[in-house]
C-alpha cells in the first residue's frame, strides 16, 4: 500500500483545508477512502453517531498536483483509513502559506498520514514542518460499510433557501425545541416548524425551486403527485444545526431530499466537492 | 517600596503578570536598587521566570524604606490569582487608567495597587502578602555552549505549529539546523496523538552558536507566556542551553525591562556522562525549609558569590542576597543522625530533580538546575548548590 500526494497551488490548498475543516466540524472520526481519482470522507450511519451518515467526495485532480496510489491489491486499488479529521485540519491550519504540502502514508510506530509542508523562511533553505497523523487502516472485509450511499427513494426534492437565512432560523429554533419538522412540496415551498408546549413557530419559504431529477432520477412520486402536498420529516435540530454551522465551503447548489417521515438527505454541491449528509427521522 | 507606573506601562506590567501566570501560582516581589523584580516558579520547581523592571520603566520608583509613608524594602509574595484580575480588561484600561501606584504597607501586610483613572476615579486594591525570602535562580547562562537569538516573530511562527495543549517539546541543535518536535513520554501516547516536527536552518536566526550538538526537552507551555510577551513588543528572544538535563534559558531585554525564563530539561536516560549527576543517586534533593531567622543564624555571613567561575550572575540577582545553600546543606547533613537515609526522590518527568512529598514542618524542597554546576563543582561532591530556592511555605 502506498500513497503520496502533493499540493502546490495555494488556492487548492486553501480549498482543501476548508473542506477538511467542514468535515472536522461534522464528526470526530471518519473514514478517508482513497482511490486513483477521488478522495472520500465517509461517515457510515451508526447508532453511536445518532444515525447520521456523511459522504464527502472530492475529485483528486482538482486539488493535487501529484497523486500516486497503490491500493491494497490490484483489483482493490483503494486505501481506506480511519482518521480524526481534526488532526488533519490542525496540520493544514498552519500550512496555509506553504510553498508545497506533501501527504503520504507512512509507518512510524503505527500507520500514519504524514503531512509535510514547506514553509517560506527567512533564509534560502525552507522551513519544513512535518505532522504525523495517526490512522487506522481499515481491512478489506469491512469496506462494504463505506460504499457510496444509494440515493434514497425520496418523495420531494427541493433547493434550500439561502444558507445564511436557514442557519439563523435553525439557530433560533434550537433554543426553543430539540426537534424540528422540515416539510416541503414540489411547488418550491418549504416550512420549518417547531412545536412545544409553550410555543409553536413556523417559518415559511417559497419559490425555492425543485431540482429536475428527470426520468432516470429515482423520484418515487408519480407525475400525478399533488405539487401542493407536503412531505415532512422530524429531525433532531442539533444535528441539522451542526451541519449548517460547520459549512466552510460555500456550495454552488444546496438541496435536500425528503423521504416522508424517514430521512432528510442534504446535498451540497460545489465544482469539485460534493457533500451528502443523511439525518434520520426522530423515532 | 513604592512605584508609579504610567499609562502604557500598566499594559506592559499586566502582560508581564499574565506571562508569569502561565508558569506559577504566586509572584514574588523584590524591590531592588536596580529595579523591581517580579518572579515566579512553578509548583514542581522546574520552571522559573523573572521580570525585572528598571527604574526607567516607572514614573517614580522608590525601593528604599520611606519612613513617612511606612513603606519598606520588603520582599513578599502574592497569589497571582489576586493580581491578574487587576490587569485584565485591556481596552478599559487603555482608555481610562492614567497611572498605577504600587506600594507595600508593612503594618497591615498589604501590597496596595492603586489605579488612578479618568474622571477622578481611584480604584484601590489591598492585597495581603506573605513575607518571604527572595526567590531567584542564579543561572550561569554564559557557560551554555549553545546560543540562539531570534526575533520574537520567528519564535511565534515556530510554536504556532504545536497545539496549545502540547506540554513537552524537544529542541535539537546541530551544525546547521534547529529542530523542534513534540515529545511523547511513551510509545502508546505517541500513537494516539499527533506528532509535529519543525526544522529550520541556522540562517533564520539572528545569532546561532553551536558549542555542542544536543537535544533538550522542556515544557513549551511554560514558555509561551514569555514568547507572547516578546511578540507583543517585538523584542528579540535569546536562548542559551546545553545538553539534555541542563536547564534552558530564554530571555528578552529592553531598556526598561529584562525578562527571563529558566526551564529544566529532561535528562537523557540513554546518555550517562560521568560528570552529570544521575537523578536519584547523587542528588541531595532534601533541603529542609528554613525560616528567615534561621537562615541568618545558620549561614553566618551571606556569600554573594555562587559556585561559578567569575561570580557572574544573571542581572536580576545582582545586589540581591544569594541564598547559597552549600554550607547550609553541609550543616543539615551533619544534623542528620549517622546512618539515617535520606529519602530517595521520585523522578517527576518534567524536572531533573524532584520535589518529594513529605509531611510536617520540615518541607523538603527540590533543587533546581543543580546539574548546571557539573562543570565547576567537583563531581564527587554530593552537595549540589541550588539555583532557586524559595524558603517560604509549601502550599
Amino acid at each position: 500500500m502506498k500513497f503520496r500526494a502533493k499540493i502546490i497551488d495555494v488556492g487548492c490548498l486553501n480549498h482543501f483545508t476548508r473542506v477538511v475543516n467542514t468535515v472536522s466540524r461534522l464528526t470526530k472520526a471518519c473514514v478517508l477512502r482513497l482511490t486513483c481519482d477521488h478522495l472520500y470522507f465517509v461517515l457510515s450511519g451508526r447508532v453511536a453517531s445518532g444515525g447520521v451518515s456523511m459522504w464527502c467526495e472530492l475529485s483528486q485532480g482538482n486539488f493535487f498536483d501529484e497523486f500516486q496510489l497503490e491500493g491494497v491489491s490490484a483489483d482493490a486499488n483503494e486505501i481506506l483509513l480511519e482518521v480524526a479529521p481534526e488532526n488533519l485540519s490542525r496540520a493544514l491550519k498552519t500550512a496555509q502559506n506553504a510553498k508545497s504540502v506533501k501527504i503520504k502514508l507512512t509507518k512510524k510506530s503505527s500507520a500514519c498520514l504524514t503531512l509535510a509542508a514547506e514553509l517560506p523562511s527567512l533564509s534560502s533553505v525552507s522551513r519544513v514542518v512535518t505532522h504525523d497523523i495517526p490512522v487506522d487502516v481499515i481491512p478489506r472485509r469491512l469496506w462494504h460499510d463505506f460504499r457510496e450511499p444509494q440515493m434514497p427513494d425520496f418523495d420531494v426534492s427541493i433547493y434550500l433557501p439561502p444558507l445564511k437565512t436557514l442557519k439563523s432560523v435553525v439557530d433560533r429554533m434550537k433554543n426553543l425545541s430539540n426537534s424540528l419538522v422540515l416539510e416541503a412540496n414540489l411547488n418550491g415551498e418549504m416550512n420549518l416548524k417547531i412545536d412545544t408546549d409553550l410555543v409553536s413557530v413556523t417559518t415559511h419559504f417559497k419559490d425555492l425551486g425543485n431540482p429536475p431529477w428527470g426520468d432516470d432520477g429515482s423520484q418515487s412520486s408519480s407525475p400525478h403527485r399533488d405539487p401542493e402536498l407536503m412531505t415532512e420529516v422530524c429531525v433532531d435540530i442539533r444535528k441539522l444545526q451542526q451541519f449548517l454551522t460547520g459549512q466552510q465551503v460555500h456550495p454552488s447548489r444546496a438541496m435536500c431530499n425528503i423521504v416522508d417521515r424517514r430521512i432528510l438527505h442534504l446535498i451540497f454541491l460545489h465544482e469539485d466537492v460534493s457533500l451528502q449528509y443523511f439525518i434520520p427521522a426522530l423515532a | 517600596m513604592k512605584c508609579v507606573i504610567e499609562g502604557n506601562g500598566i499594559k506592559v506590567f499586566g502582560k508581564a503578570v499574565h506571562a508569569l501566570s502561565r508558569i506559577g501560582d504566586e509572584i514574588w516581589l523584590d524591590p531592588l536598587e536596580k529595579g523591581l523584580a517580579v518572579r515566579t516558579v512553578n509548583s514542581s520547581q522546574s520552571a522559573y521566570a523573572c521580570f525585572c523592571f528598571t527604574p526607567l520603566f516607572f514614573q517614580q520608583y522608590i525601593p528604599e524604606p520611606d519612613i513617612q509613608k511606612d513603606c519598606e524594602a520588603v520582599k513578599c509574595k502574592l497569589n497571582i490569582k489576586c493580581v491578574l484580575p487587576l490587569f485584565r480588561c485591556a481596552s478599559w484600561r487603555e482608555r481610562s487608567v492614567d497611572k498605577c501606584e504600587i506600594s507595600i504597607n508593612i503594618p497591615n501586610s498589604r501590597v496596595i495597587f492603586q489605579f488612578h483613572c479618568r474622571h477622578g476615579i481611584t480604584k484601590t486594591y489591598n492585597l495581603g502578602y506573605q513575607e518571604c525570602e527572595a526567590l531567584q535562580a542564579v543561572f550561569p547562562a554564559h557557560l551554555c555552549p549553545n546560543v540562539l537569538m531570534a526575533q520574537s516573530k520567528l519564535l511565534g511562527d515556530i510554536v504556532v505549529h504545536f497545539p496549545v495543549s502540547q506540554e513537552e517539546v524537544t529542541l535539537s541543535i546541530s551544525s546547521f539546523k534547529v529542530t523542534l518536535k513534540t515529545f511523547c513520554e511513551d510509545e502508546n501516547n505517541c500513537i494516539r496523538g499527533m506528532n509535529t516536527e519543525l526544522m529550520l536552518h541556522a540562517d533564520e536566526f539572528d545569532y546561532f552558536q553551536v558549542g555542542e550538538d544536543s537535544a533538550v526537552t522542556f515544557c513549551l507551555k511554560e514558555l509561551r507566556g514569555l514568547l507572547s510577551f516578546a511578540e507583543s513588543y517585538g523584542l528579540s528572544v535569546s536562548s542559551q542551553f546545553g545538553v539534555a538535563g541542563q536547564p534552558v534559558f530564554f530571555s528578552v531585554k529592553d531598556m526598561t525591562l529584562e525578562a527571563h525564563v529558566v526551564l529544566s530539561t529532561l535528562t537523557d536516560p540513554n546518555h550517562k556522562s560521568p560528570s552529570q549527576p544521575v537523578p536519584g543517586e547523587d542528588c541531595p534533593v532534601d533541603v529542609p525549609k528554613i525560616s528567615t531567622a534561621e537562615v541568618s543564624t545558620c549561614e553566618g555571613p551571606m556569600e554573594t558569590e555562587v559556585c561559578v567561575d567569575d561570580g557572574e550572575q544573571v542581572a536580576s540577582s545582582q545586589g540581591s542576597e544569594v541564598f547559597n545553600p552549600t554550607p547550609h546543606m553541609r550543616k543539615m547533613f551533619q544534623l542528620q543522625t549517622p546512618g539515617e537515609m535520606l529519602p530517595r526522590p521520585r523522578l517527576a518527568p518534567e524536572s531533573t530533580l524532584t520535589t518529594p512529598v513529605t509531611p510536617a514542618t520540615f518541607k523538603i524542597r527540590s533543587l533546581l538546575f543543580g546539574a548546571v554546576y557539573t562543570d565547576v563543582v567537583d563531581s564527587k561532591s554530593v552537595d549540589l548548590p541550588s539555583l532557586a530556592c524559595s524558603s517560604d511555605t509549601e502550599e
